[in-house]
C-alpha cells in the first residue's frame, strides 16, 4: 500500500503543486488549508507524514503541530517543515527537514523517501 | 597665553556645532561652550546630569568617570532633555586634560547631536522589514509559478488538455499577482503630489459602484449607497479617491465572500461631511470582521489574510494616498460582525492657479 501524505498549506497553488507531484511520486495525498482543517484531516485520514507551512495567518499552523505532538496517536508523525519565512521552522521542535519556498522538488523527494520510504 | 588668543580660543570652540563642557570628577560643569548654555542653560555650580535632565542620578556607565579612571577616551549614546524639554540622542565623547605633570585635572566631554541619524535609523528599520515582506510574497509567488508550470508540462506529457488549462491557469494568476504587486509597489516608492482638482466625490463613488455592481451580484452581495446631498465640492485627487474606494469595496466583499454565518451580505459607501469642511468616505461591509489578532496587522506592508488570493497592499497603497492627501484612515470591526473603513479627507484649496 503506498504511503499517505498530508500537505499542509494556505496557499491553493501551493497545495496544488505539492499534492500533483507528490502523486506523480507515487504517494497518496490529501490536504488542508488551515490548522483547524488539518487536524481533522490528520484524525480522519492517518498519514505517514506531515508537510506543513509554518506562516499561515493567526498562527494556525504551530497549533496544529502543538496539537499533534500533544496526540499520543500523531506525536511520531513526521514532520516537514516548508516556509517562506527562514527560522521560522524554530516553533517546531523536530523537523525531519526543513525547506523553504520555492522548493526544490528533488531535495524533498528524496527528504521523502528517507523517512517513509517509497 | 595672551588675551587675543584666549578669545579667539573661546570664540572657536563657540562656534563649534557641538557641545562642549569641561568637567571635574564630582562632574561639576566648571566650564561650557555657548551651544551648550544654549539649550541646556547656565551651568554653573551644576553636574553635568542635573542639566541633561537625567532624573538627578548620575548616568549608568558615565564616560567621564571613566576617563577619569583610565585616562583614555571614552564614548557613550545616550537620550538627554534639554532645557525645554525636548528628547534628544547624543553621541558623547570624553577626553582627557593634563597639568604639566600629565596628572588628570579635568575630563572634556563633547556631545553630538545624533537625532536625525536615530529617525534615519529607524526608517531604515521600517524599510528593512518591507523588503523582508516583499521577498517572502515574491517566493510565495515563484513557488506558485513553478506549481503552475509543473502541471502544464505535466499536461503536455500526459496530453491532457485539462492538466494544461488548470497549469496555466496558475501561471496567469500568479503572473498577475507579480504585474500587481510591482505596480503597487513603485506608486508607493514614490514621493508624488497628489493631482489636485474640484470633485464631487459622490460621482466618483458612483463610478466604482457601477465598476464592482455586477461582480458583488455574483457572490449575491449587495452595494448600497448612502450618499450625503451635502458632500458637493472637494478638492482631492479623482484617480487617488477611485483607488482608495476600490480598494475597500474589494476588501469588504473579499470578507463577505469568506463568511458563512450570514444569510445576507451588504457592503455600504457612504459619504458625509466631516469636521472643518472636510469629506469623509465610509465602506462597511458585514463580512468576517478582523479579530483581536489581525487588528494591529492590517496596515503592515503585504500583510495579507487571504493567501495566494491578497497581496497585502491594498491598505498600504490606501494608506499612502491619504497621507498625501493629509487625511487619514481608520477602521473599527466587530469579529464576526462585520467591518467600517473610514477615510477622512481634509478641506483643501486648489494650489494657486491650477485647476482654473
Ligand atoms: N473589510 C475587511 N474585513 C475584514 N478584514 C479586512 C478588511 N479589510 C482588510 N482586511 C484585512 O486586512 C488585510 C490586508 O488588506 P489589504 O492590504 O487590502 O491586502 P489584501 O486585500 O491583498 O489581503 C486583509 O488580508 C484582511 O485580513
Ligand atoms: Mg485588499
Amino acid at each position: 500500500m503506498s504511503k499517505k501524505i498530508l500537505v499542509v498549506d494556505d496557499e491553493d497553488h501551493v497545495v496544488k503543486y505539492l499534492t500533483i507531484f507528490l502523486q506523480d511520486c507515487g504517494y497518496e495525498t490529501c490536504s488542508a488549508s488551515n490548522g483547524e482543517e488539518a487536524t481533522e484531516v490528520l484524525h480522519r485520514e492517518k498519514p505517514d507524514l506531515v508537510t506543513l507551512d509554518l506562516q499561515m495567518p493567526n498562527e494556525t499552523g504551530t497549533r496544529f503541530y502543538r496539537n499533534m505532538t500533544k496526540d499520543k496517536e500523531f506525536k511520531d508523525v513526521p514532520v516537514i517543515v516548508i516556509s517562506g519565512i527562514p527560522g521560522r521552522h524554530l516553533a517546531v521542535s523536530k523537523p525531519v527537514a526543513v525547506f523553504e519556498k520555492p522548493v526544490d522538488r528533488n531535495a524533498l523527494l528524496d527528504a521523502i523517501k528517507k523517512t517513509i520510504g517509497e | 597665553m595672551n588675551d587675543f588668543a584666549n578669545e579667539h580660543y573661546r570664540r572657536l570652540l563657540d562656534a563649534l556645532p557641538c557641545y562642549v563642557t569641561l568637567q571635574d570628577r564630582e562632574l561639576n560643569i566648571l566650564w561650557c561652550n555657548e551651544s551648550y548654555q544654549r539649550d541646556f542653560g547656565l551651568p554653573y555650580g551644576k553636574t553635568c546630569f542635573e542639566l541633561y535632565g537625567t532624573d538627578k542620578a548620575k548616568c549608568s556607565d558615565c564616560p567621564v568617570e571613566k576617563t577619569f579612571l583610565d585616562g583614555l577616551i571614552h564614548s557613550r549614546e545616550m537620550t538627554v532633555k534639554t532645557k525645554d524639554d525636548h528628547r534628544t540622542n547624543m553621541m558623547v565623547y570624553s577626553s582627557p586634560v593634563r597639568d604639566d605633570n600629565g596628572k588628570i585635572i579635568s575630563v572634556l566631554e563633547t556631545a553630538v547631536n545624533v537625532t536625525s541619524v536615530k529617525d534615519m535609523q529607524k526608517q531604515l528599520i521600517l524599510l528593512g522589514q518591507t523588503v523582508a515582506g516583499m521577498a517572502h510574497s515574491i517566493k510565495n509567488i515563484m513557488m506558485g509559478l513553478e506549481g503552475g508550470i509543473y502541471v502544464v508540462n505535466k499536461g503536455i506529457e500526459d496530453k491532457s488538455q485539462d492538466e494544461i488549462k488548470e497549469g496555466w491557469e496558475m501561471v496567469l494568476l500568479n503572473f498577475d499577482k507579480i504585474s500587481h504587486i510591482v505596480k503597487d509597489i513603485l506608486y508607493c516608492s514614490k514621493d508624488r503630489e497628489p493631482n489636485l482638482q474640484e470633485i464631487r466625490p459622490n460621482d466618483v463613488v458612483r463610478e466604482v459602484y457601477k465598476l464592482f455592481k455586477s461582480m458583488a451580484g455574483s457572490y449575491a452581495i449587495e452595494i448600497r449607497l448612502d450618499l450625503d446631498g451635502n458632500v458637493r465640492d472637494a478638492v482631492i485627487d479623482p484617480a487617488g479617491l477611485h483607488t482608495v474606494l476600490s480598494n475597500l469595496v474589494t476588501n469588504a466583499m473579499d470578507a463577505c465572500k469568506i463568511d458563512l454565518w450570514k444569510d445576507e451580505h451588504l457592503v455600504e459607501v457612504r459619504t458625509r461631511k466631516g469636521k472643518n469642511g472636510s469629506t469623509i468616505i465610509e465602506v462597511a461591509d458585514n463580512g468576517i470582521g478582523i479579530g483581536k489578532d489581525l487588528k494591529a496587522h492590517v496596515f503592515e506592508d503585504f500583510f495579507s489574510s487571504k493567501g495566494d488570493k491578497g497581496t497585502g497592499l491594498g491598505l498600504m497603497v490606501t494608506q499612502k494616498i491619504l497621507r498625501e492627501h493629509g487625511g487619514k484612515i481608520t477602521f473599527r470591526s466587530r469579529p464576526g460582525r462585520g467591518t467600517t473603513f473610514v477615510a477622512t479627507f481634509p478641506r483643501k484649496e486648489l494650489p494657486n492657479g491650477a485647476g482654473q
